[in-house]
């Protein structure tokens, strides 16, 4: 079918039916003479749908497959070419449950809005200024390189004529498409139809999701190109990261993240006063519960059980919280951040693990390789 | 009883399996379609007498046949179906059947002419070509010498 469709082989559509060239041998020869030879007797009785075998332009072409019956069954026939058309027309129309998603996100919006502005440098200078949304989604805009190509998908994103004109065609029950009108047509030029009538069947079958997002659409109509630009990016990256705090969406839980905030290299003296290096890390609370603080990579501390990524940071006194609030993240994150570069008390040697070998040492994890 | 016996014999004569042959149609098609051929090589064929005239060719190695893969049923496009035919038509003999590439499409007819009683095993076995110069060299020794005819 797919090679059927991609080669420059004619083919002729009549009466909704595909007709393919015919192949040859003396048989079918014979039998074509016989059929076409009592052609003027059998005419009449034969309705002109039904015709097995066409001529057209001294040609013979033989009915092959039903275009209504093909279209229907596509989703099943090729799946994968299915999904890759449905794919490409959601995205042409910027119709993605993610897109809509990202606009009505209130766990985004708690994190670009509230949490974010905490961690990252605002202003120049001495100047002290609290920023809202609108100034918050610029700073991103200056920060962050955003390609050209989502400026564009916002463009398409605030154009409401094409899905307006879908609903209409739609509530006024006009086919779905045009049929591709009978004769010869080369295989690419009935692919090219062929494309159109399955992304035509495929809006009709996502008209609910097409009227959601125009209301959407029509809430964010006033908002500008640009910062949909950054939402579109967003919701296609999953991550955003700026001056060391970042976010990036979970795999797993749909509408969940992994809000962090990046470490510098930090000192740690032992028993003997003697320091070690650690390198950065990225400090990390999910957005969903336990809102406990852990570091993202591989990493080794003494407040950390092992030596592996993913690890809860050791908070004896520490309750967390129970709500997911701007708040809490950012007095979480601080938490764990706080603990990892100033917690480990080097008289106590508290933690999971001491800095220093102590005269009963039991080989666990080895801060030696750290030792400056 | 001998009636019996013998519609019995026939009858299970009747249900044996018969080897399927393939027949010309099948053979050349698949030659055309694996080499592409075009109308311009019925122009070859009807030129092949007057270039092996012309032609002074000695035989220096045997030449074994291509092996080819030709399906049981062939369907060929309208353009390679009147190729197909053609070339049946204007070789129209027994050893065409035999042929395995468009070279021995070529030398099928003078061979034919040379020798038109050839055993179909050294048709499966040797290239056309091989065969020719064969028979053409074994022509040649049979012919009488000069000096033979004076004596």
């Amino acid at each position: 079918m797919k090679q059927l469709l991609d080669s420059d082989l004619e083919l002729v559509v009549e009466s909704n039916f595909i007709y393919l060239p015919l192949l040859f041998d003396p048989e079918i020869e014979n039998e074509i003479q016989t059929v076409f030879r009592s052609k003027k007797q059998i005419e009449n009785s034969v309705k002109p749908d039904l015709k097995t075998i066409i001529k057209v332009k001294d040609k013979y072409f033989v009915k092959a497959l039903n275009l209504p019956s093909l279209l229907e069954n596509y989703e099943v026939i090729n799946a994968y070419d299915y999904k890759r058309l449905r794919n490409d027309c959601l995205l042409k129309y910027q119709l993605t449950d993610e897109v809509d998603g990202i606009f009505l996100d209130e766990t985004l919006k708690i994190i670009l809005f509230q949490i974010m502005p905490h961690f990252i440098k605002k202003n120049s200078g001495l100047t002290r200024k609290k920023f809202n949304d609108k100034e918050i989604l610029d700073l991103i805009n200056r920060k962050i390189n955003i390609p050209a190509r989502y400026y564009k998908n916002a463009e398409t994103f605030k154009n409401l004529a094409p899905l307006k004109n879908i609903i209409e065609n739609l509530e006024i029950q006009t086919p779905v498409f045009k049929p591709p009108g009978n004769g010869i047509l080369t295989g690419r030029k009935l692919r090219d139809w062929f494309h159109n009538a399955v992304q035509a069947k495929i809006l009709k079958s996502e008209r609910h999701r097409i009227a959601k997002s125009l209301k959407v659409r029509e809430q964010f109509n006033q908002t500008k190109p640009e910062h949909i630009a950054i939402l579109l990016y967003i919701s296609d990256m999953g991550a955003l990261e700026i001056d060391g705090f970042g976010f990036t969406r979970h795999n797993s839980y749909k509408g969940e993240y992994f809000v962090y905030k990046r470490t510098k290299e930090f000192v740690l003296t032992d028993y003997y006063a003697r320091s070690y290096l650690f390198p950065e890390c990225s400090v990390a609370v999910s957005t969903y519960l336990p809102f406990r603080p852990f570091v993202m990579e591989k990493y080794k501390h003494p407040f950390l059980l092992g030596h592996k990524s993913g690890q809860e940071i050791c908070l004896k006194e520490s309750v967390p919280s129970s709500e997911l609030s701007a708040k809490n993240v950012i007095r979480t994150l601080e938490e764990g951040i706080t603990a990892l570069r100033y917690g480990y008390d080097c008289r106590r040697r508290n933690g999971y693990h001491s800095l220093d070998r102590t005269w009963v040492y039991i080989p666990t994890i080895d801060f030696e390789d750290y030792r400056i | 009883m001998d009636l019996l016996k013998n519609i019995k014999q026939k009858r299970s004569k009747q249900k044996q399996k018969q080897p399927f042959k393939r027949n010309v149609f099948n053979l050349i098609s698949s030659i055309v379609k694996q080499y592409h051929l075009k109308k311009s090589f019925l122009d070859i064929l009807d030129n092949v007498e007057d270039d092996l005239s012309s032609k002074n060719l000695n035989l220096t190695r045997i030449r074994v046949k291509a092996p080819l893969d030709s399906p049981l049923f062939s369907l060929a496009s309208k353009d390679q179906y009147s190729l197909t035919m053609s070339i049946i038509s204007n070789v129209d003999n027994p050893y065409l059947k035999f042929a395995h590439s468009p070279e021995e499409i070529i030398w099928c007819k003078p061979l034919y002419r040379l020798n038109p009683a050839m055993d179909s095993e050294k048709l499966m076995r040797y290239h056309f070509r091989t065969l020719y110069l064969h028979e053409r060299a074994k022509v040649e020794i049979e012919k009488p010498k000069p000096t033979d005819a004076k004596n």
